[in-house]
């Protein structure tokens, strides 16, 4: 007897019916965080290990020992497909207990109930940051704080003064303002027959913040930087490109080509951190020499700061240690011990005033560092936090599209807020 | 002959033919057509990464049409088999040739031509980007011959050119290899006779060649036209996750990895664009395999 | 008949490697100027096709100091050294994350090289009802856009509880829609002749497929090991989204850190591409012999 046709119907619903239950493994996990601190956690870090093995597993060995019978398993995760992963976990049910995350990334989260809430869960431990920090991680629309703000970062504006020089600027008078930062541009295009841009990016959202635009309205349900502020400093660039002061490739630039431009002397500014100083001076010694810093230029009296969060899954099965261990990563002590790891900045209170933060002796590190810690402590993330990876895709090519001239910059950011608008309704 | 050994293989091992493809046909099914299958399904929903979402009937195929996007993904997808499937076809099969012949050291050439196959997609874009970077090797040979730099990976249709001959090149010995285990069948008697009665080279090539590789010309022909158009790693890695300037170069696989994936993913209008990608790729196929049949005929 | 039988005493003669005059598969002189055309041909290729992985490998050999965007190029290193190794071995654990790939792809090739084979040989030798339906499902397999269906593949991977392992990683791809039908092809031409002769001397299905049509396409199956050894190598996505747990990542995740972390610097982005690279090279350099010859082989003259 052949084997029939129904048969092999049979045998393919038999493989195929297990599997086709969707996933959202919802058991186990409660938001109360008072019970004993035990237990197995996962702890998941974003493209850490490479260079702080060492400092994280002491870290999780010093939590063990202070809890005894808790143990954390940390996994780390390369920075490419950071998101996919977490998507690919959350989508699945299989997200760790605690998690390193950007605002961004917890806003799906939370909407989705995989964020605990930690204004009920941890709210005694709200104190202990700085304000602003702990409302990073707030959602428009939304009660409650979904993550412990981690480590922050800035920056100061980093310049060429040898080309500065050679293009008839004055290298120890750098730009203050965004309008002496484009007129210096505008100058050293025409000096250098365009062979020299001065900026490297195309305006993201951030940059239309510092510059002044109102993002999104107050109830954070539309996105509004079409407004005359966002076209004026969209007609500028545009301006630029065309002069060539505005790099040609920066259509296609990203952070890492820029950065290697200004290496290579194709490009006057930079905006970078601390971090980037020591890259300098080792890869490109000579211009280490003849670099200038000078403060990020900002329209509002705020620089834009880049924040990073931990947060708890509440399907978590032991919901006190994961909750304690995020706070444990996060509380002033171990920010501070990291802070002197890397050059980054914690996000707790007072932690700025250590005299790390605040005392020059003399070197360019420790001069960007105190500048950078200064800045901070009004500092604002502009980016906002719904404004999600396929709403930057918009804004980067409806900008493009302005920059080469297919479009007017008002139509363009017309079209920009129109799209990022449909697609906020559709995150729902 | 045939009919008879076969109803009685079917007599000796009734399970026989079903236990040979059980395991690719399990394999297949559970994680190709099965989880395509709630693809195809999700196309009429508006599921997103963490939200469910609802049965919107033809919702998404509509948004489609409208979505400039869209109709850039499908220009590039289709540029591209229109512009790689022809090399592919035509250049290894020259290769095959080159290196068919047994002469000292053609074994080196042969592995050697076989390298870019090798090596991982990641790592040959990798290679590439650097290449052709506004400072890299290809630029500045350029400028030492005095032709100037040249914005490879700067200007929409340079980008998309030059993944293409990345494509190619990665291509060629691959389908080198295909084309080598298909000379090996034509009968060297054929290339005699006709080396007797005077033809030379190039009659040789069309009279004796081509037609005795046809068939794989034509299975070349498929496989590569399919693999264009899903496109998605070359074009990713050269113009960059948004496509290159104002996302020209985006393909319709890189759409589909752009709008469906990351934790705010539409994945009900990301399954739609798959399903596009879908029909267009069967269409190509059997495009391909009408045009060998009436070539046969 | 009277060309064939011409054409078998020149090919008759043996082609010795000491044999003074280069000649050609036929035994037939080539002329020098022919043959001086050909290694010019072959030698273009060989700049084009080789030329970018010796250029990333002169660039990963270049030291700190070395300007690397010189114009004209530098093609050799002044001062070649093996530092920018030594810190992409020090930042990730090269060799674990090369030895999961290994297990990876070498469970790929048993899986594919088996699983195509059997499911190959059934589609083009067997006749039951369905058989068409069956070559179709692996045709449309093929024609699925992987970057669509990847997290329905991952929640199908959860619920079998083979997230974050290394078999899963391997099985989605174990048998993949193209070695079969690449097989279906490789068994189609083999002339049906000579199985119907061992039918004739009582050879069941197995023995045939083992000792008659196995042996015929061994070309056909180096190729698919090859494929399947390289496509589970090369994959990055997938392995990123099934594994989380460091000490079971691929080296093609684990290489990825190198941009995360050294991005800007080209010399250590190069030497980690060479070392992603060197393996492979090396494996295929060491198996082209049998895999040349099997293409040769593979088919059966008529």
């Amino acid at each position: 007897m052949p084997v029939s046709r129904r048969t092999f119907a049979a045998a393919a619903v038999c493989v195929v019916l297990p599997l086709s239950g969707c996933g959202s493994g919802s058991e186990g996990g409660s938001s109360d965080a008072s019970g004993r601190i035990e237990g197995d956690i996962t702890f998941q870090t974003w493209n850490l290990r490479a260079n702080f093995k060492d400092y994280f597993e002491g870290l999780n060995a010093d939590f063990e020992k202070k809890y005894p019978g808790t143990n954390v398993k940390w996994i780390d995760q390369p920075a490419e497909g950071y998101a996919d992963k977490i998507s690919a976990d959350a989508a699945g049910g299989t997200l760790p207990d605690v998690v390193n995350v950007s605002p961004d990334l917890v806003a799906p989260l939370a909407k989705a109930g995989l964020a605990l809430d930690l204004d009920k869960a941890a709210g005694k431990y709200k104190k202990e940051y700085l304000q602003g920090a702990w409302a990073s991680h707030q959602i428009p629309g939304m009660t409650g704080t979904y993550a412990f703000p981690w480590y922050l970062n800035t920056g100061p504006l980093f310049y060429n003064k040898t080309l500065f020089k050679e293009a008839g600027l004055d290298p120890e008078q750098p730009p203050k303002t965004y309008d002496e930062v484009f007129d210096a541009a505008l100058k050293m295009a025409k000096e250098t027959d365009g062979k020299v841009a001065t900026l490297a990016n195309v305006p993201t959202i951030e940059d239309f913040g510092r510059y002044g635009v109102e993002l999104m309205n107050k109830e954070g349900t539309a996105f509004t930087f079409n407004d005359t502020k966002g076209v004026e400093l969209l007609t500028k660039y545009k301006e630029l490109y065309d002069a060539k002061a505005l790099d040609p490739q920066a259509l296609t630039a990203t952070p890492e080509s820029s950065g290697k431009k200004f290496l290579t002397g194709a490009v006057a500014m930079n905006p970078g951190s601390a971090l980037d100083l020591g890259n300098f001076k080792k890869q490109a010694p000579n211009l280490y020499k003849n670099i200038g810093i000078t403060d990020q230029i900002t329209s509002t009296g705020h620089v834009n700061m880049y924040v990073m969060g931990v947060m708890v899954n509440p399907q978590t099965k032991h919901t006190p240690a994961a909750v304690a261990f995020a706070h444990y990563v996060t509380d002033a002590e171990h920010q501070m011990s990291f802070a002197k790891q890397v050059a980054i900045f914690p996000s707790t209170a007072g932690s700025l005033d250590d005299p790390y933060f605040t005392k020059e002796d003399g070197t360019d590190e420790t001069r960007v560092r105190v500048a950078a810690a200064k800045s901070l402590k009004n500092a604002v993330n502009y980016t906002p936090v719904l404004f999600s990876e396929q709403m930057k895709t918009e804004l980067r090519n409806e900008v493009a599209k302005a920059l080469q001239g297919k479009e007017s910059p008002k139509q363009a950011l017309d079209n920009a807020v129109e799209a990022c608008n449909r697609l906020l309704q559709q995150q729902g | 002959m045939a009919s008879s050994t076969v109803s009685r293989v079917r007599r000796q091992l009734p399970t026989g033919p079903w236990l040979f493809a059980a395991p690719g046909l399990l394999i297949t099914g559970a994680f190709i057509l099965y989880p395509f299958v709630s693809t195809v399904v999700n196309a009429f929903t508006d599921r997103r990464t963490l939200i469910p979402g609802e049965f919107v009937g033809l919702a998404n195929f509509r948004e489609l049409l409208g979505d400039d996007m869209f109709w850039i993904g499908l220009r590039n997808s289709t540029l591209y088999v229109v512009g790689v499937v022809p090399a592919l076809v035509i250049l290894p099969l020259l290769l095959a040739l080159l290196v068919q012949k047994n002469i000292p050291g053609i074994t080196f050439f042969r592995s050697a031509f076989y390298t870019p196959v090798v090596a991982s997609i990641v790592v040959v874009g990798l290679i590439w980007v650097w290449l052709l970077d506004e400072r890299g090797l290809v630029n500045s040979l350029l400028e030492t011959i005095g032709v100037g730099r040249v914005g490879f990976l700067s200007d929409q249709w340079l980008l998309l050119l030059s993944a293409m001959a990345v494509t190619v090149w990665k291509g060629l010995g691959y389908y080198m290899i295909i084309y080598l285990a298909a000379l090996a069948n034509v009968p060297r008697e054929l290339h005699e006779a006709a080396a007797v009665d005077g033809a030379g080279a190039i009659r040789r090539f069309l009279t004796v060649t081509v037609p005795a590789v046809r068939s794989t010309m034509v299975l070349v022909g498929a496989l590569s036209s399919v693999a264009a158009f899903k496109v998605f790693s070359e074009v990713y890695l050269m113009a960059g996750p948004s496509g290159g300037p104002a996302g020209e170069d985006t393909t319709l696989v890189m759409l589909v990895q752009r709008t469906g994936t990351g934790l705010t993913g539409r994945v009900g209008y990301a399954s739609a664009i798959s399903v596009v990608v879908f029909v267009v790729t069967v269409a190509l196929m059997l495009l391909v395999l009408r045009a060998d049949r009436r070539d046969e005929s | 008949m009277s060309v064939m039988e011409k054409v078998r005493q020149t090919t008759a003669k043996p082609t010795t490697a000491r044999e003074p005059r280069v000649t050609d598969e036929h035994g037939r002189r080539i002329r020098v100027w022919e043959l001086a055309l050909r290694y010019l041909l072959l030698l273009a290729v060989l700049a084009l096709t080789v030329g970018p992985f010796l250029w990333q490998l002169s660039t990963s050999l270049k030291g700190p100091t070395e300007d690397i965007f010189s114009s004209p190029p530098k093609f050799l290193p002044s001062d070649p050294t093996l530092h920018n190794y030594k810190r992409v071995a020090d930042t990730i654990p090269v060799w674990d994350y090369a030895l999961n790939s290994l297990k990876v792809a070498t469970a790929n090739v048993v899986t594919n090289c088996v699983g195509a084979a059997l499911a190959g040989y059934a589609l083009a030798r067997l006749r039951y009802r369905g058989r068409r339906v069956a070559t179709l499902v692996f045709i449309l397999a093929m024609l699925v856009p992987v970057e669509g269906i990847i997290i329905a593949q991952f929640t199908t991977m959860r619920e079998l509880g083979l997230n974050n392992t290394l078999v899963g990683v391997v099985l989605p791809g174990s048998i993949s829609a193209l070695n079969v039908l690449l097989m279906r092809n490789a068994f189609l031409n083999l002339p049906y002749e000579i199985e119907e002769a061992a039918y004739v001397d009582g050879a069941n299905v197995w023995q045939r497929f083992l000792r008659i049509a196995l042996p015929s396409v061994k070309g056909t199956v180096a190729v698919v090991a090859i494929f399947a050894f390289m496509g589970a190598w090369d994959d990055f996505l997938w392995p990123l989204i099934v594994l989380s747990d460091p000490s079971k990542f691929t080296l093609t995740i684990g290489l990825n850190y190198l941009h995360g972390t050294f991005a800007g610097d080209e010399r250590l982005v190069a030497a980690g591409t060479i070392i992603a690279v060197a393996p492979l090279i090396a494996l295929f350099a060491c198996l082209q012999r049998y895999f040349f010859r099997g293409v040769g082989e593979g088919a059966v003259k008529g």
